[in-house]
């Protein structure tokens, strides 16, 4: 099951490493400074310059191929074809989700997540319709990195990953883990469909950075330090996703629903 | 011993007393709810406006700001433990900067807009004296986005303390970064306060360029 992790992973992720080692770690405030050390604690970044030479390779892979990407797919497809691609891939993610409300000890996400799967597999013809989130059941994501912290787990100094971008150790951990865990990729890999597993990487990445278009340029916009906003903005929305306190979580579904109904009717 | 008299009284007294102050904590929050309701109403019919110029929309923008946001303790949040590091004449020209940036980021977001719409969904107390009144920003085919605004009473009024944008809030990212930029410059404000000025000469430029 292995198969699916190529050699080339491993060897950028060995240049990666001896990158990191050659730009190094933060400095840490004198332990007298009391108010300075609470703040290096608070920042939890001693790999800050490390994380920022990848931050800028990133961006620098952004501007070249992820944006134009993401840019051209908004421009190519309609919203309907990106809604429908949307549904396709929260409804591949169904058994992850799954696993996860489970693990975190929540039978009733559980049990959604469940019914949502069967609901659009079936009469939302392979998941391209989210029939189950028009009906009042919602999609919402889990994945380890948030199950673990449900289990107490920290999360550990601030990570920037190439090309996935902020993280750290848990959940990386946790993307690991789920990549290796996912039962479709698992499927497709035994059946000797690797280009599905690829396929669906790349579009999930291109999915997910077409929604974030408007608010990363806006962050960029108006920061001072793109940098330490993106780190901030980061750690404050995984926070808010592990304790399930999203939109989709907050509000009943029947007036998100109506709010698209409003929406396309005045369009 | 007590009378069964007095305990009555005594009862009543405190019934009334606690009564009174849930009526008065729902008092607050109402107004509180109106508050934004009314910030939000004044900002579509002002600011979010086709026909008026960039300069025009900067200005009703900054006295919408300067009149409903609480500037001074905003900027206090803001800077952390810079803020006492900060000389007097540093703390003035960091809020005049900062309320120069935030001026500049909301002008364009206005001037982007596209019909989105605000719902108040619900109204609680954060602590003695501050509300948070959490809203949904509907927009067109898009998920709506949640939006708390932290507000505490002043005089009749309210003043925005925070907005928190998907969890998000404004206040400790600001923070966060601005505490980054001061680092980088050796732990000195006036690193942090040409760094601003540079922003603010570029999202100038950006805007009379867009503008044209």
């Amino acid at each position: 099951m292995t198969a699916f992790i190529p050699r080339s992973a491993a060897r950028v992720a060995a240049s990666v490493l001896a990158f990191a080692l050659i730009a190094g770690c933060a400095t840490p405030p004198p332990a007298d400074d009391q108010e300075a050390v609470a703040e290096w604690q608070q920042i939890n970044d001693p790999l800050e310059p490390t994380n920022r030479a990848i931050f800028e390779f990133n961006q620098a892979v952004d501007k070249a191929l992820l944006k134009p990407l993401a840019q051209g797919y908004r421009a190519a497809v309609p919203q309907f074809g990106r809604d429908r691609v949307r549904d396709f891939l929260n409804n591949l993610r169904a058994p992850i989700v799954f696993a996860n409300d489970v693990l975190q000890g929540q039978p009733d996400r559980a049990v959604q997540t469940a019914m949502r799967f069967a609901f659009n597999t079936g009469f939302g013809i392979a998941g391209l319709f989210d029939i189950a989130g028009e009906g009042g059941i919602p999609f919402h994501d889990e994945d380890f990195g948030q199950t673990f912290a449900v289990w107490g787990v920290p999360d550990g100094p601030y990570l920037v990953l190439p090309i996935l971008g902020p993280s750290n150790p848990r959940d990386t951990t946790g993307l690991a883990a789920e990549w290796l865990a996912d039962p479709v990729n698992i499927w497709w890999d035994n059946t000797d469909k690797e280009w599905a597993i690829w396929t669906r990487t790349g579009v999930a990445g291109i999915d997910k950075r077409e929604r974030f278009l408007d608010s990363l340029d806006e962050i960029e916009r108006t920061s001072l330090d793109f940098y330490a906003a993106v780190r901030s903005l980061y750690r404050q929305r995984r926070d808010a996703e592990i304790r399930n306190d999203t939109v989709v979580d907050k509000v009943p579904a029947a007036s998100i629903s109506a709010a698209e109904e409003s929406g396309q009717e005045s369009h | 011993m007590l009378s069964r008299r007095t305990l009555i009284a005594a009862l009543a007294m405190g019934a009334l007393v606690a009564f009174g102050g849930a009526a008065n904590a729902d008092a607050r929050q109402d107004a509180a709810r109106a508050f934004i309701a009314t910030l939000a109403d004044t900002a579509m019919a002002t600011v979010a406006v086709k026909d008026i110029s960039d300069d025009e929309r900067n200005r009703r923008f900054r006295t919408l700001f300067v009149d409903s946001f609480d500037l001074p303790e905003i900027g206090k949040l803001v800077l952390g433990r810079y803020w006492r590091i900060a000389t007097p004449p540093q703390q003035r020209e960091f809020l005049r900067l900062f309320e120069d940036i935030q001026v500049l980021t909301w002008a364009k977001r206005f001037k982007d807009y596209s019909g989105e719409t605000l719902d108040i969904v619900a109204v609680h107390p954060d602590g003695e004296l501050n509300v948070s009144v959490d809203s949904l920003i509907r927009r067109r085919k898009l998920d709506p986005i949640a939006v708390t605004w932290l507000v505490r009473k002043a005089g009749e009024s309210f003043r925005v303390l925070d907005i928190k944008v998907e969890g998000a809030s404004m206040a400790f990212t600001h923070r966060s970064e601005y505490t980054s930029v001061i680092q980088s410059s050796g732990g000195q404000v006036e690193g942090l306060l040409t760094a601003m000025r540079r922003k603010i000469g570029q999202m100038e430029a950006d805007q009379s360029a867009a503008a044209r």
